[in-house]
Formats: C-alpha cells, sequence, structure tokens
C-alpha cells in the first residue's frame, strides 16, 4: 500500500467587512475498498463560530461551517493522508446489456445505492449527442469492462483538455459540441454517456498526485481538484475510471467523495452577507507520495 | 326598463355537463338561490358589480397595484440597478358563484385528504427508507432526476412535510371529478380564496345568505394553529413569519394579505440571517428570534447555500441546516415540491397502495379528456352568460387536530385554449359550499404569541420611511404644478412681468419642487422655459407616485384597509399623469388624494416605530420642500411688481396662502411670509412645525444623534433673515436655508444609516 498526502488550500478575499460567512465543504475523504484514510482535518481562518460534520446522502462527509463576525477574508485548508492499493481490472466480464437490466430491475439495498445513478441530472442531461460516444462502444453483447475502456479512450482522444473553455457552469451540450473541457467535463460526459445506455454511473471528486514519477510525465488535472467516473459492472460492482487522463483503473487518485454530478459534491460552497464589494478567490492543490 | 339576466337563454354544450343546469335546462337543487338571486339583476347592474369587485380587489389587495403599474424600477431608492420589470397579474373576480352542495364536497374533500395524506407518506419516504424504490414502485432513475427532488434531504425527518395543501381538482363532461395537480412546494390560492369571498360577500349578500354557503374564513385561524403547533417543542410561545421573496413575485397580492390575516410580519430573505442555529429577524431593535417560517416561496429560493445560482442568491443562507437541525420549522418543509411533480402521477396508485393499503379515490385527468362547463358572467350573448370549464382549488391545513379541509376555494376560469393546469385565469370563482349541517367550529385560542406591537423589521421601517417622503415629494410637486400652470392661465403675461422675474422664481421653484437645480437655458424664450418645466414637475410627481405604492405594497399590513383603496386610485393617476402631461382637475385630484393618503397615515395608524418613520420620512421631505420654494421662489432679487404675484406662488405652493391671507390681511410683506413660512410653528405646513415633530420623533426613539442633528437644524432656523442683497440675491435668505438644510439632510443620511443600514443580500462565494 502507498500513502498520499493531500493538502487543498481555498483562500477568500474580499474587498470589504463581510458580517455573515456560510461555508458547505466536503473536503473530508471517504473510505473506499481501495482507501483507507489515516488522516483528515480542515483548518478554517478565521475561526468559525458555528461547525457541524455530517454524512451526506451518499455517505460523503460534510462539514458545515459558519463565521458571524466581521471578516475580510475566509481560508479554508484541508491536510489529508490516505493510504491507497493499487485498483486491477475485473478478472472477468459480464455483457453490458445484462448489467443495464439488473440495475433497472434491482430491488432492495441495490435499488436504493446503484439505480439512482441512472439518473441524468441538470448536470448530466439525456442528450440525443450523447450517441455519437456510445453508439459503436455499446454494441450488442459486448461485456461492460470492454465498453467503458473504449468509452474512456474515445473521450480521452476526442476531447481536448483546455482550461480557458469551461468553468463549473458551462453546460454538458456545450463541451459536447466543442469537444473540450476540463475534467469535471470529463466526468459528466462519461457519466451521461454512461447513464444513456442504462449503466449506473457516478461522478467521483478527489485528487491526483502532482508530482510525476521518474520517467513518466506530468499528469493532467493537477494543482487542483480532479473529477472522473465510476460506473457499475454488476457483478464485479463500481469500477473507476479517469477519462482525463485515459486510465482504467486509476492508478494515483485519492478520493473524496461522489454523487450524481458536480453539484453533489462541490469541495467548497459558501454564501456571504455584507456590502457590495469584490471578491478574490485563489484555490491550491497539493498532492505527494509519502514514503 | 332593462329585462332583468334571462338564464332561459343561456345555452351549455349539448352532450356535456354543466354545474347549474341539467339536461333539461332546469337549474340544478344546489344553485336555485343562486340563480334566483343573480338572475333577477339587470347585466347592467351585474357588470357595474364586477367593477365593485375589481375596486374591492384593489383595496383588499393592494399589493397587485404594483404588478398593474408595470414600470421598469430602473435604480431603486439605494441607487442600486433594479431592473426587474414587475409582472402584471391582475385578476377578475365573476359575481356569480361556483356552487357545490355539501355531499358532493364531501368526496372531493375526502378526496384531498387522502392525497394529502399519500403525498407526506410519499416524502417521508423519500428522505427515510426509500421503501418505495426499494420495492420498485417507483423508479430510483426517475426519483433522483426530478429537478424538484432534493437529494440532500436524505435523513431529514421534520414533525411534518407538509403543513398547507392544495388540489386542483376538474369535473369532466360525464360528470366525474378528476385530479390536475398538486400544490405542495408553497401552495397558493388561499389568499385569493379569502379575498373573493370578501368581495363577494359585499356584492351578493342575500345570495349569499339566502344560500347558506358554508363560511371560509375560519380556515385561516387553523392555518394559524397549524403554524403555531409545527413550531419546535421547546418554544412556549412560538412566533411566526410570512417568508416573500417581494413584491416582484407572482403571487405577492396574498403574501400580503396572507401575513395581515394571520397577524405575522411579512419578510424577505433579507430580513432574516441564521445565527447560533437559530433564525433571527432583524428588527429596529435588534435581532430578534423567529421559530417557523410560513414560506411563500420556492425551495429553490429558499436557501443560497443549498442552490447557489440556481436560486439568484436570494433567500436566507443557512436556513435548511437550521430546519434540518430541528431549531426553526419551514412550513412546508424543505423539499417538500418533490410532491408536486407531474412525472409521479402514473406511480401514485401504487405508491398508495404501497403505503396506505388504500386505493387513490380520485383520478388523474386524462390529457384532451373533455370537461364540465358552468355559466360565467361575460355580459355577451343572449344571456350575458356563456360556458367555462372551472378548475377548482382545494385548501387542506393539517394541524394538531388532524387534517382540515376548507369548506369552499377559488374556481379559476379556463380561456378557450387553456391547458387545466396552467389557466390564464384572467377570471376567478368564489366556490360556495350549500347545505352543510355540520355545526360551525367552537374558536379555539391559539396559544399566545409574542407582542408585535413595537416590533418592526428594519426593512418595513426602512420602506416606511421612503413611502412618507415619495408621498411629500409628489404632493411638493403636484402642488407647484398646479400652482403655476393656474397662475399661468389666469394671467399669460406674467411670464414677462418684472423683466421675467417672476418666471425666473416660478421656474426656480418648479426645479426645486423637482429636487434638481434650476438649469439655465437663457436661449429659450421664458414661456416655453416654463412650459417644459411644468411637464417635467408632473412627470417628477408622477415617479414619486409609483415610488409611493410601490414602497407601501411592501408594507401593506402597517396601513388601514381604506389606505389599499387610495392607493389605488393613486396608481392610477401615476398613469394618467404619464399619458397626458396632468390638466389642473387631474392634478387637483391627485391632491385630494395624497391628503387623504396624509390623513389616514395620522388617523388610522397605531402609532408606533412604524409610525414614527413613516411620519419621520414625510416631515423631512416637507421641512426640504419649504426651504427649496423659499430659496428658489424668494431668493432673488426681483422688481416689487413681481414680488407680489410669486409670494402668493410661493405661499400657495406650501397651502399657506388662505392662512397668510387671514391673518395679514394686507399685501404681501416679504418678512411676513417668511416668518409665516418659516418660524411660525402652528403652521402645519410650515418648517417650524416640521422641526417640532422631528424633533418628537428622535426623542421618542432615544437616539441622540438624530437629537443633535435635529437641534442644530432648529436653531439654525432662528436666524434672522436681512434683506442684504449682493449679486441679485437675497444672500441673508440663501445662508439661512443652507444652514437649515445641511442639518436635516445629514439626519436624512443619518436615519438610514443608523436604522436601516445592515448587510443585506447574501454573495455567492465564487465556485472553483
Amino acid at each position: 500500500m502507498r500513502s498520499f498526502r493531500v493538502e487543498h488550500r481555498t483562500e477568500y478575499l474580499y474587498g470589504t467587512a463581510m458580517a455573515d460567512g456560510f461555508t458547505v465543504a466536503r473536503l473530508l475523504p471517504r473510505d473506499t475498498p481501495l482507501q483507507v484514510v489515516r488522516s483528515a482535518r480542515i483548518d478554517v481562518s478565521p475561526i468559525p463560530d458555528e461547525w457541524e460534520e455530517s454524512l451526506d446522502p451518499f455517505g460523503n462527509r460534510v462539514v458545515h461551517f459558519a463565521v458571524h463576525h466581521p471578516h475580510y477574508s475566509l481560508t479554508v485548508v484541508s491536510h489529508v493522508e490516505v493510504g491507497l492499493e493499487t485498483g486491477v481490472l475485473p478478472d472477468g466480464d459480464e455483457p453490458w446489456q445484462r448489467v443495464a437490466s439488473q440495475a433497472v430491475a434491482s430491488r432492495g439495498d441495490t435499488a436504493a445505492d446503484v439505480a439512482p445513478f441512472l439518473a441524468h441530472t441538470l448536470q448530466t442531461p439525456a442528450l440525443s449527442a450523447l450517441h455519437e460516444l456510445t453508439g459503436d462502444v455499446f454494441t450488442e453483447g459486448r461485456g461492460v469492462v470492454g465498453a467503458v475502456q473504449h468509452l474512456c479512450n474515445r473521450i480521452f482522444n476526442e476531447f481536448q483538455f483546455d482550461q480557458s473553455f469551461s468553468d463549473v457552469s458551462t453546460p454538458l451540450h456545450s463541451v459536447l459540441a466543442e469537444r473540450r473541457g476540463v475534467c469535471q467535463d470529463f466526468a459528466h460526459v462519461s457519466c451521461a454517456a454512461l447513464r444513456s445506455v442504462g449503466l449506473p454511473a457516478r461522478y467521483v471528486s478527489g485528487y491526483i498526485e502532482t508530482v510525476p514519477q521518474p520517467g513518466e510525465p506530468k499528469l493532467v488535472g493537477v494543482d487542483a481538484s480532479h473529477a472522473w467516473c465510476s460506473v457499475w459492472t454488476g457483478p464485479f460492482g463500481w469500477l473507476d475510471f479517469d477519462p482525463t487522463n485515459n486510465q482504467l483503473p486509476p492508478l494515483r487518485h485519492v478520493t473524496v467523495g461522489w454523487g450524481r454530478d458536480y453539484d453533489d459534491v462541490a469541495p467548497v460552497r459558501g454564501v456571504v452577507i455584507g456590502p457590495p464589494s469584490w471578491q478574490s478567490l485563489t484555490v491550491s492543490v497539493d498532492v505527494a507520495e509519502v514514503y | 326598463m332593462t329585462a332583468a339576466m334571462d338564464f332561459d337563454q343561456y345555452r351549455a354544450p349539448l352532450g356535456g355537463f354543466d354545474e347549474a343546469f341539467d339536461h333539461s335546462g332546469q337549474p340544478r337543487p344546489n344553485w336555485s338561490v343562486v340563480v334566483h338571486a343573480v338572475g333577477s339583476l339587470e347585466p347592467a347592474v351585474l357588470h357595474e358589480r364586477q367593477r365593485d369587485a375589481d375596486r374591492l380587489l384593489d383595496a383588499e389587495g393592494a399589493g397587485h397595484l404594483v404588478h398593474e403599474l408595470a414600470f421598469d424600477r430602473g435604480t431603486d431608492r439605494h441607487g442600486v440597478s433594479a431592473s426587474a420589470r414587475v409582472e402584471s397579474r391582475p385578476w377578475r373576480l365573476d359575481p356569480l358563484p361556483f356552487v357545490l352542495d355539501a355531499a358532493e364536497f364531501a368526496v372531493l374533500s375526502n378526496a384531498a385528504v387522502q392525497r394529502m395524506r399519500l403525498l407526506e407518506a410519499l416524502l417521508v419516504d423519500s428522505a427515510g427508507e426509500r421503501q418505495l424504490v426499494r420495492d420498485g414502485v417507483l423508479p430510483a432513475a426517475l426519483l433522483y432526476s426530478l429537478p424538484s427532488f432534493r437529494a440532500h434531504t436524505a435523513g431529514f425527518a421534520p414533525p411534518r412535510w407538509l403543513v398547507h395543501y392544495s388540489l386542483d381538482v376538474v369535473r369532466n363532461a360525464s360528470g366525474t371529478w378528476r385530479v390536475v395537480s398538486d400544490l405542495t412546494d408553497a401552495p397558493s390560492g388561499l389568499g385569493y380564496s379569502l379575498l373573493n369571498r370578501v368581495v363577494l360577500a359585499r356584492l351578493l349578500p342575500d345570495g349569499l345568505r339566502a344560500a347558506g354557503a358554508a363560511p371560509i374564513a375560519p380556515h385561516a385561524d387553523r392555518l394559524r394553529r397549524a403554524l403555531t403547533a409545527a413550531a419546535p417543542a421547546d418554544r412556549p410561545s412560538p412566533r411566526a413569519v410570512v417568508l416573500s421573496s417581494g413584491p416582484s413575485h407572482p403571487t405577492y397580492v396574498e403574501h400580503s394579505y396572507l401575513a395581515g390575516r394571520l397577524g405575522y410580519h411579512l419578510v424577505e430573505g433579507a430580513d432574516l440571517v441564521m445565527r447560533e442555529g437559530r433564525l433571527w429577524l432583524r428588527a429596529l431593535d435588534g435581532l430578534e428570534p423567529v421559530d417557523v417560517v410560513y414560506r411563500r416561496l420556492e425551495d429553490a429560493l429558499l436557501d443560497p447555500l443549498e442552490h447557489g445560482h440556481e436560486g439568484g442568491g436570494s433567500g436566507v443562507p443557512g436556513l435548511v441546516w437550521g430546519a434540518r437541525s430541528g431549531h426553526v420549522a419551514l412550513a412546508n418543509a424543505y423539499g417538500s415540491g418533490l410532491a408536486e411533480a407531474s412525472e409521479l402521477h402514473p406511480f401514485l396508485g401504487g405508491a398508495a397502495e404501497r403505503l396506505l393499503g388504500d386505493r387513490l379515490q380520485l383520478e388523474q385527468l386524462a390529457p384532451g379528456e373533455p370537461l364540465a362547463t358552468s355559466p360565467v358572467f361575460t355580459g355577451r350573448g343572449p344571456s350575458a352568460l356563456e360556458p367555462r370549464s372551472i378548475v377548482l382549488r382545494l385548501q387542506v391545513v393539517h394541524g394538531p387536530d388532524g387534517h382540515s379541509v376548507m369548506l369552499g376555494g377559488a374556481g379559476r376560469v379556463l380561456t378557450p385554449g387553456d391547458a387545466p393546469e396552467q389557466p390564464t385565469a384572467l377570471l376567478a370563482k368564489d366556490v360556495w359550499v350549500v347545505g352543510t349541517t355540520a355545526p360551525r367550529p367552537v374558536a379555539v385560542m391559539a396559544p399566545p404569541q409574542v407582542d408585535f406591537g413595537p416590533s418592526v423589521p428594519k426593512r418595513a421601517a426602512d420602506a416606511l420611511y421612503w413611502l412618507g417622503r415619495a408621498a411629500e415629494r409628489a404632493e411638493v410637486a403636484v402642488r407647484a404644478a398646479r400652482v403655476v400652470g393656474v397662475q399661468l392661465d389666469q394671467d399669460p403675461l406674467l411670464a414677462s412681468l418684472g423683466d421675467g422675474g417672476w418666471a425666473l422664481g416660478a421656474g426656480a421653484l418648479l426645479a426645486a419642487a423637482r429636487n434638481e437645480p434650476m438649469a439655465s437655458t437663457p436661449e429659450l424664450p421664458l414661456n416655453v422655459r416654463l412650459t417644459g418645466s411644468l411637464q417635467a414637475t408632473v412627470l417628477v410627481a408622477a415617479q414619486q407616485l409609483a415610488s409611493l405604492v410601490q414602497e407601501a405594497s411592501s408594507v401593506r399590513e402597517y396601513l388601514s384597509k381604506t389606505t389599499g383603496r387610495v392607493l389605488g386610485r393613486l396608481a392610477a393617476a401615476h398613469s394618467l399623469l404619464i399619458d397626458d402631461e396632468g390638466p389642473t382637475d387631474e392634478l387637483d385630484s391627485v391632491l385630494v388624494d395624497l391628503a387623504a393618503l396624509a390623513g389616514l397615515a395620522m388617523e388610522s395608524t397605531v402609532r408606533g416605530p412604524a409610525w414614527r418613520f413613516l411620519d419621520l420620512g414625510r416631515r423631512i421631505e416637507r421641512a426640504l420642500a419649504v426651504l427649496g420654494s423659499v430659496e428658489g421662489g424668494l431668493g432673488a432679487d426681483v422688481p416689487p411688481m413681481a414680488l407680489q404675484p410669486l409670494a402668493d406662488v410661493v405661499l400657495a405652493a406650501n397651502e399657506s396662502l388662505v392662512a397668510y391671507r387671514r391673518r395679514y390681511r394686507s399685501d404681501v410683506d416679504l418678512d411676513a411670509v417668511l416668518d409665516l413660512l418659516l418660524r411660525d410653528d402652528s403652521n402645519p405646513r410650515g418648517l417650524a412645525f416640521q422641526l417640532d415633530r422631528l424633533r418628537e420623533h428622535v426623542a421618542a426613539l432615544a437616539w441622540s444623534q438624530g437629537v443633535d442633528l435635529v437641534h442644530l437644524a432648529s436653531s439654525a432656523a432662528i436666524a434672522e433673515i436681512d434683506d442684504a442683497v449682493v449679486s441679485g440675491r437675497r444672500v441673508s435668505l440663501d445662508g439661512y436655508v443652507l444652514s437649515v438644510r445641511g442639518p436635516l439632510l445629514q439626519l436624512a443620511d443619518a436615519i438610514a444609516q443608523h436604522w436601516f443600514a445592515d448587510p443585506v443580500n447574501p454573495t455567492m462565494m465564487g465556485g472553483h
């Protein structure tokens, strides 16, 4: 097992003193079959007047906090250390159509835990343009793992990584039309494409290692939050893949949480009450392997 | 003599079901009283009654006046751009009610209660065990894709999801009732029903009594008890507010009406703040705790922390979290909007069997299904009645005594081509339930509420203050325009009197009334300049009337009912003044209405902090106006022949001409004029009188900064004014005006800073 340390810093500056500030942070990672959380904490400045931790409906850790005294800035820093097992490909495959029927026909806990990820949402709508991506990938009788590998590869090859093109509010149809975007967009494209053929898909939020290994290229999506996708494969459970870096399974990915789309797992969401003024935002992420 | 209404000529569509008449054309038993009561009237009388209804609706629900103004609020009073154009949503009330007998209503009523129980159970299940999903009754893929499904409500267990529920039903052409839609998020229509009944009771008092229609007013009391009971358990004397997004909300009329009816504060998001897990109202005296929020806005607008940009940043940050922790109750609970999604309709039958062990009593209306009709008064056709289909909205409340259905409701008349789910609803019907045998409910005393008398939300005080200022500023502009206009009409030669000295003074007076410096445009002939100035002044008056109505509509609960009527007239006057720059008699009637408004403020408003801020606004504006008129009209040194008529104008503009003549019975003497306008504390139009009132108000508010500033103004106001002239100006008068006006303007600023200034609208922090 390898160990990784993450520091994720979010800093807001305001042009004038804000009277109240409310923040919801999804920065504390969860355990997964391949990940053990060794330590995780969030430091906030100024010191919040209210603080409450809970689990959201998808099992992610959420922190609500509020500042009720005048403040000119808000700094949120998470310090995380996790142990990661290397993911491996399933030693078999299952026809994708059979997986899709299982998902729809599921009852009990499977229906409650898996079927929600069949749902198209505002950020992952059921667009006809998705068929261009899935048409010759999800062919009759093909195995789900093989098909998803193909889909991951197509998105990696056909879409251009372009930070200037999109932000959190760029709609999926623009991403599909322009064939460009960032990791959040490619995760949304993957989720929407899988759901359009009836496969449950999760949007996963997290980080990848920022320092390249000797002899390996630096991965895309570093120095910021990263996002990828996880598909339900029936008997083999959930399988993560990263279309931005064409990795299935991902190799150095620290998972924070998952949901239906970005809105379910936005890392930091905040509202301030105060006089109209400018604000600025700086985000930095540092991920390094610990030996 | 015109014939009475001829119901025999009314023709319902063949083969359909008509509410009022059976197939042989005979009135149905429960309609006979109404048919008799209305049938004996002439169509012209009915038309007149419908116009009465319009006026009564204006008076009762003045909130929608602001919608009828339909003007762009380019910049609001704080200078912030607010270009939201207010949507116009007037409606008319059909003088002919919709009648249902008690037995049939009981069927609808039972069906509505069943449906409310079902939707409550569905909400509990969706946030809890999700048994419907586990059993395959409701596909998870559907549930989790509904925009109104709040996935993060998982684990929410409010004591009650639905306190208030509405159900739209319609009768099909074979006489069977069908469900059109449910309202569970922020169900509207209760306020409209109550309003409609108040109005119809005035129009058809005999018909209402003879028919024995069940009263609906007790339903509002049941709602109040239900809201009180919804409060967190540890609050012995819970306090509720009505939360609205403000006058731009399409159903603002009823927000305002219900707040008044329930006796709650009508608040907007910025009036509230979450701190330490509790919800607080920003009142003049500080933060006051709030326990229950009767929300009239959709849940996507409730809390920007939950919805971010979707809700446009409106709402109260942290409110949903506070509700989740049980420290504040939302009625209905956050997430209740899910239950009204039409996508759920195909699954509700299965859900009813699974959750209630019961079959749904009413079926859903099928697309394109033919509907029953009911006579509607249109004034057209041989009977003046035409058949139309009606969608009925039923109101259900769940309180400490269980479910109760209002014995009546609102009917919305479908315009041909309307979808029953979205009626244009230009015409509404009051719904009468007749033949009830149930005893009248015994009024149960609600647990004691906090005494709200002295508590005023800051935003309300703010609006009242600006209402006072706008009313006074409108009056000043109208009066100045009228006085100058009348004098010019009577004596056109005035324009050139005293080498243009009169025109100069009159123009300066008008400019002061518009609150702007006198523009010097010497290339224009004086009479042309004055005409333009008159028109500009009338337009300023119209703008001030619009502001007045807008401010008033957001503080409707502080104003008397009669005030609503006056506001209706002023809103109408606003349009007239804009259309045509105000012939004298229109200006006269505006003055009468403004006087009525001022009188109502003095005679029909409870003296408390709310009234004080209204009057503070008036007094400051009037004091400034007196100074402006004196500075403009009398500041210049004009030849004696122009001074006399100019002083007349200044006195008349301050409504002091009659007082002057009675007191002095002489030609105008400048000292005497200034004495009456500036120093005579018995002249209610004079400066000294305003300063006395201001002194009382700041003292009553125990506000030392205000006391100091009023003292400064008062000390300056008693200074002597000599008649020294430099460069054509009476310098002593100019100096006097400056020294009094300075502290008054400071006072106006200080009021806004000290009493109203607050961090207001929440701002989203930028996303990643």
